[in-house]
């Protein structure tokens, strides 16, 4: 047996490492799209001040992120839309798990609650926006209300699905040894629904920025959203590009967290070779 | 039932009777799970049911888990000094793969008033022994097991509740044949030093003969029809009585009966 582990284990290694040479030259590709994407706009747009007045150009871009980024505009309109992202993200991922898990202990409220859930998560979240932000005012809290609504239904959503997927073996094995509901409750299905609350944290981080950007651009005094609004009103296309990438760094770094957290919280599994 | 009057009763099961689908519109005669089945069992005994898939076996392990309830009849098990529960063992492990081996382990004194933490302590050292499994592996998660070790563990996470008696539905069946023969060598001496009690139920009509001291054959239907009592003597292991001409007579026995089963 102890032998049989040893070859498989050395074949592992070496498809392994051929695994990590494959991995370095891809790292070498990933910037090639980009690379090709910038010189192509360099091309159309360099001499000719009417494409690079509608498209802008690379050097333009560059000088409007050195400009914001000396005034700092740029990081303080960032942190307003990072700060309402991040507060509707946590608030509608705390709520919406809560829900969703504690809808395991009741079908009968589950049924109930079901086209109410439906709703609140195919009304487009642009429909909301007016009526929340004359709830709530046109400052940081109707934001971070928006993130709220666009996360907490699929929250909900997915941690539910979580709860009642879980596999039957453990709950059969709880039964058997005489575990009452909460114990179940909190030994397996709050642990085993882990993996989907997490899979509905990585869609809502995209959900929280697109909330608490429309939250922006229908009424605000700051953030990334009231920036590029009004940068676009004054045909300023180089300011709203760099509002686009600013947006897209704080996605992709805000994904990258809920990686990490994903790795932390779901140490146990490891790839089943 | 000789051995019966030598060791205390462990469970005992009159008249059962089991109908899936009771429901409105369900016909009255087809559906009998379980009939009219009575079984005792003692300590210290071994007691395996044959028979083909569907026809009953898990249902009746379920029904003495209490995961079902019986549509008539009684199952009585014996309470003696406070452990009275019953482990089940699946051929599907329930390990929690979020739980490393000791966390598995350790929910025995979680869940359950009767076992202390200390006296947990101790015992999964005792099993690991028995086991044959290194110390290590209690900090490692199931998905870094291989499958006997999984199902050894699997073994001890039920015995952590210090049962009475052991009910394995095909526990061995999805391990290769060797690591079968061991975890089933290990399996039949702790049923003995231990003095529990467990029903088996396979297909593998060498694997009942070999660890079994009485083999049932189960019919479609759930009736229990050929008790085969099996005497090996005092010094058997279920490795040493593989081969030997008594095993083979045995197990000629019991297949050309289980055909006729099957057949009808």
């Amino acid at each position: 047996m102890s032998g049989d582990g040893l070859t498989s284990n050395s074949q592992f290694a070496s498809s392994n490492s051929r695994v990590c040479a494959s991995r370095r030259w891809e790292l070498l590709l990933y910037p090639v799209p980009l690379i090709v994407l910038v010189c192509v706009w360099h091309i159309l747009t360099v001499g000719n001040p009417q494409r690079q007045f509608i498209f802008s150009s690379p050097e333009q871009v560059l000088s409007a992120f050195v400009r914001l980024s000396m005034s700092g505009e740029l990081f303080r309109n960032a942190g307003v839309t990072i700060v309402e992202a991040i507060c509707g993200f946590i608030l509608g991922t705390v709520c919406g798990a809560f829900i969703g898990l504690a809808l395991w202990y009741s079908h009968l409220i589950a049924r109930i609650a079901r086209p109410y859930i439906t709703a609140l998560a195919t009304v487009p979240i642009f429909a909301l926006a007016p009526i929340v932000i004359v709830w709530f005012g046109i400052g940081i809290l109707s934001k971070i209300m928006l993130a709220f609504l666009s996360t907490v239904a699929v929250a909900i959503v997915q941690s539910y699905q979580g709860a009642m997927s879980v596999e039957t073996r453990y709950l059969r094995f709880m039964q058997v040894v005489g575990a009452s509901r909460s114990e179940i409750f909190r030994l397996v299905v709050v642990p085993s629904s882990l993996i989907w609350v997490i899979n509905a944290m990585k869609l809502n981080i995209g959900l929280a920025l697109l909330g608490a950007f429309i939250g922006e651009f229908i009424s605000a005094e700051e953030g990334l959203g009231y920036m590029m609004v009004k940068a676009s009103g004054l045909y300023d296309m180089a300011t709203v590009i760099v509002g686009i990438l600013a947006l897209v760094t704080i996605a992709l770094s805000l994904t990258a967290i809920i990686d990490q957290i994903e790795r932390r919280l779901l140490r146990w599994k490891k790839d089943q070779v | 039932m000789s051995s019966a009057s030598a060791s205390p009763r462990v469970l005992s099961i009159n008249d059962l009777s089991f109908v899936y689908g009771t429901g409105v519109g369900a016909s009255s005669n087809e559906n009998w799970a379980i009939k009219d089945l009575s079984l005792s069992i003692n300590e210290g005994e071994i007691v395996s049911i044959l028979g083909a898939s569907g026809c009953g076996k898990s249902t009746l392990l379920n029904l003495i888990a209490r995961l079902l309830v019986p549509s008539s009849g009684k199952i009585q098990l014996t309470h003696h000094s406070g452990t009275q529960k019953i482990g089940y063992i699946f051929q599907d492990d329930a390990l929690f793969p979020w739980r490393t081996v000791e966390g598995n382990l350790m929910l025995a004194p979680t869940l359950s008033r009767d076992v202390s933490k200390e006296s947990a302590e101790q015992r999964i050292s005792q099993y690991l022994k028995t086991f044959h499994l290194d110390e290590d592996i209690r900090h490692k998660y199931p998905s870094e097991l291989s499958g006997g070790m999984r199902q050894r563990v699997s073994i001890i996470q039920s015995l952590m509740f210090n049962p009475q008696l052991l009910l394995l539905d095909e526990p061995f069946s999805a391990l290769d044949f060797y690591t079968k023969l061991r975890l089933e060598s290990e399996f039949h001496e702790l049923v003995k030093d231990q003095k529990k009690a467990a029903i088996l139920v396979t297909h593998d009509i060498e694997e009942a003969v070999a660890i079994s001291d009485r083999v049932f054959l189960m019919k479609k239907g759930g009736q229990l029809l050929h008790e085969f009592q099996i005497n090996f003597g005092a010094e058997r292991s279920p490795e040493n009585v593989r081969g030997t001409q008594l095993f083979a007579e045995i197990y000629k026995e019991i297949w050309s009966k289980l055909q006729e089963v099957i057949g009808e």
